[in-house]
């Protein structure tokens, strides 16, 4: 195995948690760097910022080979990003839902089945963005340095806010492992939003695959040096000049 | 008096209140309602949009300037059917299956109803017989789908063939949503996309034009 020092991992915040579950002894990394799960908001923003921290860890570890990214496509948002010097590699997935679930295939197979699904994991708990209890205050919190104490537009957000997931019916608490605290705290999320609850026994060899160094083509995408990111019109993410 | 500015800005700031009492003023202070649409409201929503794509604002207050934006739509629609302004034409827009995303749907949904259009929503989760059954039922010369998953682009693209083969070749079928681009939209064989919701006005009279 090569040492460590050839490799960087560049992750979604969202990760974090399973990231430092598999990784306990010495990381198989020089450097990694957790990006915050937000900017999944904003796919052109995500883009750049993606890319301005390959351009960093290029510059700051000369000796660094290859860029591990704990991303999937997310909207669109990995597209177009590229690598001077080393290759990247990444699982062939829509976003942290598909890569939490070990695939597209068992992604779009809970879809089908449960439209209503609004997926759970320790991060996004985290993020404290998930609807449930203390979004609410979360909100308010967040809206009150923009508009001060015009309470009636922070009710009117928050209304809106609540509007915005009236198509959901079903909270799926994605568990990659044991870990009550997010798991009781996403069935109070359902109970509070009079949700459905499933905890749903995730799928670890996307994170696993990627931190073992097993790339296998089929589900990972490797990016050459000086290539970027692309997807071709069946949604595979493939390598382009 | 309230000015066509002032309505845009309240729209803009999500001033749902401001904008009902704005409304009857302008209306009955002799503003057309095509000016009321064109000058104020559908800049408005341009604005908007471009605040979030710049960042400046979050998702709820996107909302919220939505729901403004409904509130001046309501009260426009009565004044257009007074006027004897019938829809020119008739849509169908839906969010296809296995995406529940209509913040964007809802946009354009309303943005067409208040340039000429009879639209027929048909929600999230339209299945492709969904829209076939309502294509039967409704006869419309528009069909708008949205996709902001990629994971359902496939099921945008099924559509499109669902419709293309039951026969409707002539009808045209416009596509949007974030992930959607103007090449994709070529593949699957839509007649066109827009970007935003002020631009889908432009892309449904541009398809229906040719
Ligand atoms: C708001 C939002 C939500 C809201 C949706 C509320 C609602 N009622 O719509 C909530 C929080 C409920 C949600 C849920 C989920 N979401 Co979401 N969501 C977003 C977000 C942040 C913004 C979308 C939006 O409303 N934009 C504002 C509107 C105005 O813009 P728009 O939709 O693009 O529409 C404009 C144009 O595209 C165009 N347009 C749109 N439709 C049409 C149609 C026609 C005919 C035309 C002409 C034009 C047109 O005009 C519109 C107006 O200007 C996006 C990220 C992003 N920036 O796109 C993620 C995003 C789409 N979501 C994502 C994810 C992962 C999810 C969840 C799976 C999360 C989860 N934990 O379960 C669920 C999925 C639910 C489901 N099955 O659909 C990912 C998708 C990744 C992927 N696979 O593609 C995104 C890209 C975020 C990311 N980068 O990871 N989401």
């Amino acid at each position: 195995m090569k040492p460590a020092g050839h490799h960087a991992l560049l992750a979604c915040d969202v990760f974090k948690e399973e990231i430092n579950h598999f990784v306990t002894a010495s990381p198989p990394w020089c450097a990694a760097v957790f990006l915050e799960m937000g900017l999944h908001d904003r796919p052109d923003q995500l883009r750049q910022t993606v890319q301005q921290r390959i351009a960093s860890l290029e510059a700051d570890h000369p000796q660094l080979q290859t860029i591990l990214l704990a991303y999937g496509r997310c909207g669109n948002g990995l597209l177009g990003v590229r690598a001077e010097r080393c290759r990247v590699i990444l699982p062939q997935a829509h976003d942290c839902i598909s890569i939490l679930l070990g695939g597209r295939a068992q992604h779009d197979a809970v879809l089908k089945k449960n439209p209503g699904t609004y997926f759970y994991s320790p991060g996004w708990i985290r993020g404290k963005r998930v609807p449930g209890p203390d979004r609410e205050q979360h909100l308010r919190e967040l809206y009150s340095e923009r508009y001060g104490d015009d309470e009636e537009m922070l009710d009117e957000l928050v209304d809106a806010d609540r509007e915005a997931f009236a198509h959901h019916n079903r909270a799926v608490y994605l568990s990659i492992f044991n870990k009550p605290a997010a798991e009781n705290y996403c069935r109070d999320c359902a109970s509070h939003q009079g949700w459905e609850f499933q905890c749903l026994k995730a799928d670890p060899s996307f994170l696993l695959q990627l931190i073992n160094r097993d790339w296998n083509s089929d589900r990972f995408l490797i990016v050459p040096p000086d290539h970027s990111i692309e997807a071709d019109s069946d949604g595979t993410l493939v390598a382009r000049p | 008096m309230n000015t066509l500015e002032d309505l845009k800005t309240a729209v803009i700031n999500g001033k749902r209140k401001e904008v009902k009492a704005i409304m009857p003023d302008l209306l009955d202070s002799g503003f057309e309602p095509s000016a009321v649409l064109e000058q104020a409201l559908i800049p408005a929503m341009s604005v908007v949009g471009e605040r979030f794509k710049r960042n400046e604002i979050f998702v709820p207050e996107m909302l919220v300037a939505a729901r403004a934006m409904k509130e001046a739509m309501a009260q426009l629609e009565p004044r257009l059917v007074a006027a004897g302004i019938k829809p020119q034409y008739t849509a169908v827009i839906g969010t296809v299956e296995g995406d529940l995303h209509d913040i964007g749907k809802n946009l354009v949904a309303t943005m067409w109803k208040g340039t000429g259009f009879e639209v027929i929503d048909l929600g999230v989760n339209v299945s492709a017989d969904a829209f076939l059954a309502a294509i039967d039922q409704h006869k419309p010369h528009l069909v708008g789908l949205s996709a902001l998953l990629t994971t359902t682009m496939p099921a945008m693209k099924d559509t499109v063939a669902a419709i293309r083969n039951a026969g409707h070749t002539d009808l045209k079928i416009l596509v949007g949503g974030a992930p959607i681009t103007d090449s994709y939209a070529a593949e699957i064989g839509a007649d066109g996309y827009s970007r935003d919701a002020a631009s889908a006005v432009d892309a449904a009279r541009k398809a229906l034009a040719a």
